[in-house]
């Protein structure tokens, strides 16, 4: 649904966005992810045909946005950053006007209307002026703005950035929801809400794409992984039992109460040493054996502040 | 063309919100009033000749205040307003081109304007009335008069439109107007005299003709003439402001 190659957009002499390509299929969920300032909004600015690119293609639905554009946004629902909206008009007047603007026919336009505001919950203020409600309604408003047309692709930059707790939890909800009928990127410097409700994850720092993948499989490359024991055992004895293992590199070893000890060492990745070091350590009482796999944010630290080459992705 | 007629309802719906449009019809209507009080004043006591009331009434300076100063304050909101706000980019990513969105803001400025002269028309029909001053008004010169307002306020709009998509200032938009708006009106008429040598060359005195608008309207609309070449100029003008502030918002967003 969305493909872009080798896209490019310079700002004078900054590189906003370097070559990035990418491609998006149907149904996916992509989450976005990088440093501010990474080149996320530029990215999807272009998509969204606000600022041309520099060089480089990029497509939405078939279309280029550089040759057809209005086509692009037909099929593109964008809730932009901080949701820049009318706050002279009602929340119903608001999402009236955008569906009428998106060419959505005046005999299906209540019914639209009242789709998206039952969709995002925005039910309750739609008597209300867009400039009094709350920041999370306003939120929603520019959620049911960019559904209003019933677009096969939604685009969402930073959707749950200056929401509480509570009302990023709804936002994350309505995204799972949505994502049964449309194909979403939304963006987000936040990662545990990138990996609860994307079934993707592109990472961009700096302008070039730093990696693409699931989840899993981002937090499965990367280094970082622990094994934690502990059990009925001396010190020394379990520095050794462990030591035998091959690959481990033992990073601590202290002793516990009631003759228990503790270790922690660390496993290359993609390794569960766990099967072997119940095996090497016999018929010991264990209270703790676990393999600590590495977070998103460990990633994301790696990819994002380690060296320029380590995590580059080919293209 | 959907979008246009989207846009000039939207528009014209923030009009009748927004303070600023109810500061701007209460200035208009204070001039607008004196002026017309003046006039009374000059057919019941001086007993002026009915015929020349248009010239009188709109071709007086006090007028091309509320069109100096009324169209500025209309349209300074267009786009700056939205640039400073950031819901252009809302706007200009919905599916529509940038000339529809033009159109329609310069649309529905031109309409809330022509809305705001619609009760002068009833106040000069209420001066042919014999329980009033009974004055035998005839309407042509007025409708041409109205018409050559119009004309002249509408091209001064699409510059409005112009000036406000080139910046995210209000005031800015609103003070460049203005010094256009003057400019167009006032200088013409300041230079003629020094300008005279050259007028004998006819290409010359061609142009300075047709940039002559306080020339237009007292010497020609307001008289009840229609020249069909200064209707173009006004045209050509909207054409021409209009198409300037499409280039300017899509060079605007290449940065």
């Amino acid at each position: 649904m969305i493909r872009t190659s080798n896209l490019t957009k310079r700002f004078g002499a900054t590189t906003a966005v370097d070559g990035i390509s990418f491609e998006i299929g149907r149904g996916e969920v992509v989450g976005f992810l990088g440093p501010n300032g990474a080149g996320k909004t530029t990215t999807i600015r272009v998509l969204t045909c606000y600022h041309p690119a520099t060089s480089g293609i990029a497509e939405v639905a078939g279309h280029r946005v550089d040759t057809d554009p209005v086509a692009v946004r037909r099929a593109i629902g964008y809730l932009p950053e901080n949701v820049p909206i009318y706050t002279d008009l009602r929340v119903e007047e608001y999402l009236s006007y955008r569906a009428a603007l998106k060419g959505v026919p005046r005999r299906e336009r209540k019914a639209a209307v009242g789709r998206a505001m039952e969709r995002c919950g925005v039910g309750e203020v739609a008597r209300k002026l867009v400039g009094h409600v709350s920041r999370g309604y306003r939120q929603r408003v520019g959620l049911a703005d960019a559904l209003v047309a019933n677009p096969p692709i939604l685009i969402l930059d930073e959707p749950t950035s200056g929401l509480d707790p509570n009302q990023r939890r709804r936002i994350k909800q309505l995204v799972r929801e949505l994502a049964q009928e449309h194909t979403i990127l939304f963006s987000s410097h936040i990662l545990a809400e990138v990996q609860d409700v994307s079934s993707r994850i592109l990472i961009i720092h700096r302008g070039r794409l730093r990696a693409d993948g699931t989840p899993s499989q981002l937090v499965g490359e990367s280094s970082g992984r622990r094994l934690h024991v502990e059990a009925r055992a001396s010190v020394e004895g379990l520095r050794e039992a462990i030591g035998r293992l091959p690959g481990l590199a033992i990073e601590s070893v202290e002793p516990t109460t009631e003759g228990y000890a503790r270790l922690t060492a660390s496993v290359p990745p993609g390794e569960d040493p766990r099967d072997a070091a119940a095996a090497a350590l016999g018929g010991a009482v264990l209270r703790e054996l676990r393999l600590e796999l590495p977070s998103l944010e460990h990633f994301f630290q790696q990819v994002t502040e380690g060296h320029d080459r380590a995590a580059e992705v080919a293209p | 063309m959907n979008a246009t007629l989207v846009t000039i309802r939207k528009e014209l719906l923030s009009y009748c919100f927004s303070p600023v449009s109810y500061l701007v019809a209460v200035l208009f209507y204070l001039l607008h009033g004196t002026l017309l009080h003046s006039l009374i004043v000059m057919f019941a006591l001086g007993g002026a000749d009915a015929d020349i009331l248009p010239t009188q009434s709109y071709g007086l300076m006090s007028t091309f205040v509320m069109v100096v100063l009324v169209p500025a304050l209309l349209t300074m909101r267009c786009f700056a307003e939205e640039r400073r706000s950031g819901s252009l980019e809302v706007l200009v990513t919905a599916p529509v081109r940038d000339h529809e969105l033009v159109l329609g803001k310069w649309g529905a400025a031109a309409a809330f304007y022509a809305l705001l002269w619609l009760p002068t028309v009833p106040i000069l029909w209420l001066l042919t009335t014999d329980w009033f001053l009974a004055t035998p008004l005839t309407f042509g010169p007025v409708l041409t008069a109205y018409l050559g307002m119009f004309l002249i306020s509408a091209m001064l709009l699409a510059f409005g439109v112009f000036a406000s998509s080139l910046t995210d200032n209000v005031l800015l938009a609103a003070i460049l107007a203005v010094l256009f708006n003057l400019g167009l009106l006032v200088i013409p008429g300041v230079v003629h005299r020094h300008v005279a040598p050259w007028l004998d060359n006819a290409y010359v005195r061609q142009v300075y003709e047709k940039i002559w608008v306080f020339d237009h309207f007292s010497n020609w609309f307001a008289r009840g003439l229609l020249d069909t070449s200064q209707v173009a100029f006004y045209l050509g003008g909207i054409a021409f402001f209009l198409f300037l502030t499409v280039l300017s918002l899509g060079t605007r967003r290449m940065a």
